[in-house]
């Protein structure tokens, strides 16, 4: 419905819509966290703080241990992404270029693992954890979340290597490369787009994820940032100012990391059509 | 080196054992992390393995599964769960749809547009849970002022089971309809311009074209989009763990899950209701499955 006769009008209006939708919880939560307690309890409420203050800002490092949330998703969302992508990059190229019996049976395998829901993993995972006495280590997260964004770093490096020349690899084998020497040296920086979509979406899915990690990682100093973020609530207050401030620095990294990859994550979600 | 040393090199027969090798750590880790635990799920959910309790675990059979069926709890969990679904796919997908179609206008430049797709998809769903809660606020909440300055009654909406739902679907709306919409705008532009200049040509209205071209084209990537989101929904946890309602009114099947088996440490109990769950995905991606060979024939 591209039809060039939309109006310039009829482009505006969309595009606002687009942006507000997209922006507007963010924007507003930017806001709250720059408020003042008079400005924060205003009726009818003010848009924009007219007297913006940091104390919030303050508050979010003084009342929970913020770095260190921010420290521990870092460590877990880098080594996850570091290690899936490893892994899938092996496996990626086994099956976009070497000869494979059930190839198709290794696919959908791959496939199922992605549609797997993650709460039933939780119940055996939790005990496996307790009884390796990994609750509450970098380990308990970093293993599962491998595996969770293995499927789509998988699918995303087959769809990259196959377009890549066998030529190129076999002139690299001429001189004297190995197999696995071509793939390091030959197709993994050709595929190099591919390795930061993969990596991308291996990154924010890591740095999203609650469910396990409000599970394995109960004490303070493993805790990561989604699950840290709740602890601002007391007993009988919620603290939304402060709550807003840690919000708003717990969206800076997602922030730069869509604004630095936003083709490649855009071509990785729709290539696979994988799931968000 | 001769091209005959090449060939061989290529099809080596130590091929087969290099793609082994190459696979083998993708294997090891699916065995560690989803196999055994599915076995260990499996095991668990006959057994009653109560560790706080200090009793030894033993064989029950199908008790914990009986105890699910006669437990209000359970099923509360299982009702609120699939108003989730019922509610926030179909939303999603209206929702997704019309953001796609408003973003694959001729926009000058398509940064913006890309990047207000792509923030709620990359957000935390724990921080738009928060965020909504917010939004949600009975005193001081953006959404009572919009009601109170139309002159309508502000509502306290974590007060009431219903309404604290309905909150929770509108954020879980707003989260995953950018991620539909990205798919659905990657299957629009795939649809030939040539196509609408036809029918432009024919005479057909916008409607007609939106209803025998758009609409028809789009079905194979909503359809990839609607089996994920589906079993996302049947999952949700992070959104309702961060909006609660009164007491455990708006418990989710995962929520309850999670408070038997970590909270409880009953993970007898906690895995009979994951294998249900689990039941339920399989289900639906064979339901959504069989639809699409359906479509084929």
């Amino acid at each position: 419905m591209t039809a060039p006769q939309s109006s310039q009008a009829l482009r505006w209006f969309a595009a606002a819509i687009v942006l507000a939708n997209g922006f507007f919880p963010a924007l507003w939560i930017l806001a709250t966290s720059f408020k003042n307690e008079v400005e924060l309890t205003a009726k009818p409420i003010t848009w924009w703080p007219e007297n913006p203050v940091l104390t919030n800002y303050i508050a979010a490092f003084k009342d929970q241990p913020l770095p260190v949330y921010l420290m521990n998703s870092a460590i877990v969302a880098l080594l996850s992404m570091a290690l899936s992508l490893f892994v899938a990059t092996l496996a990626a190229y086994a099956i976009a270029r070497l000869r494979l019996k059930h190839r198709q049976l290794i696919l959908t395998t791959i496939i199922a693992v992605s549609m797997f829901p993650l709460v039933t993993l939780m119940v055996p995972l939790f005990e496996i954890m307790r009884g390796l006495d990994l609750l509450n280590s970098y380990w308990a997260l970093v293993f599962p979340y491998t595996v969770l964004n293995l499927p789509v770093c998988t699918l995303v490096l087959v769809s990259f290597f196959q377009e890549i020349p066998r030529d190129l690899e076999n002139a690299a084998m001429i001189d004297g490369c190995t197999r696995l020497g071509a793939l390091w040296r030959v197709v993994v920086p050709l595929a190099a787009p591919g390795v930061f979509t993969a990596g991308t979406l291996a990154f924010v899915n890591a740095w999203d994820e609650f469910l396990l990690s409000l599970s394995m990682n109960s004490a303070v100093a493993y805790r990561t940032l989604p699950v840290g973020i709740q602890m601002y609530q007391g007993e009988y207050a919620f603290p939304w100012p402060t709550i807003s401030a840690a919000l708003v620095i717990g969206l800076v990294p997602v922030v730069i990391v869509i604004l630095l990859f936003q083709e490649r994550v855009v071509s990785g979600l729709t290539a696979g059509g994988l799931k968000g | 080196m001769s091209t005959r040393s090449l060939r061989d090199r290529m099809l080596d027969p130590s091929d087969r054992a290099l793609a082994l090798l190459l696979l083998s750590p993708a294997i090891v880790l699916i065995l560690a992390i989803v196999a055994w635990p599915v076995a260990k799920l499996l095991a668990n959910s006959v057994m009653d393995v109560r560790l706080s309790q200090g009793v030894p675990v033993r064989f029950v059979g199908l008790e914990n599964y009986a105890a699910a069926l006669a437990d209000g709890m359970f099923w509360r969990a299982v009702r609120n769960t699939m108003i989730i679904v019922v509610v926030t796919v179909p939303g999603a997908l209206v929702v997704g749809l019309a953001l796609a179609l408003l973003a694959n206008m001729p926009f000058r430049s398509r940064g913006p547009i890309r990047l207000a797709l792509l923030l709620p998809w990359a957000m935390p769903l724990a921080f738009v849970g928060l965020i909504f809660a917010w939004f949600f606020h009975s005193e001081y909440g953006i959404v009572n002022d919009v009601i109170r300055r139309l002159g309508y009654t502000p509502q306290i909406w974590f007060n009431s089971p219903a309404l604290t739902l309905a909150a929770i679907c509108i954020a879980t709306i707003w989260k995953t309809s950018s991620f539909m919409a990205l798919i659905l705008l990657a299957g629009l532009q795939t649809i030939p311009n040539s196509l609408y200049e036809a029918a432009e040509v024919d005479g057909a209205s916008k409607w007609t074209q939106f209803r025998e071209i758009t609409l028809p084209l789009l079905v194979p990537s909503m359809l990839v989009a609607l089996i994920f989101r589906t079993l996302t929904a049947i999952q949700s946890f992070d959104i309702p763990f961060s909006m609660p309602g009164p007491g455990e009114e708006t418990q989710t099947l995962a929520m309850y899950i999670q408070q038997q088996a970590v909270d409880y440490l009953d993970l007898g109990y906690g895995s009979a209701v994951a294998v249900f769950m689990f039941l339920l995905s399989m289900a639906t991606t064979w339901v959504y499955l069989r639809y699409i060979r359906g479509d084929e024939r």
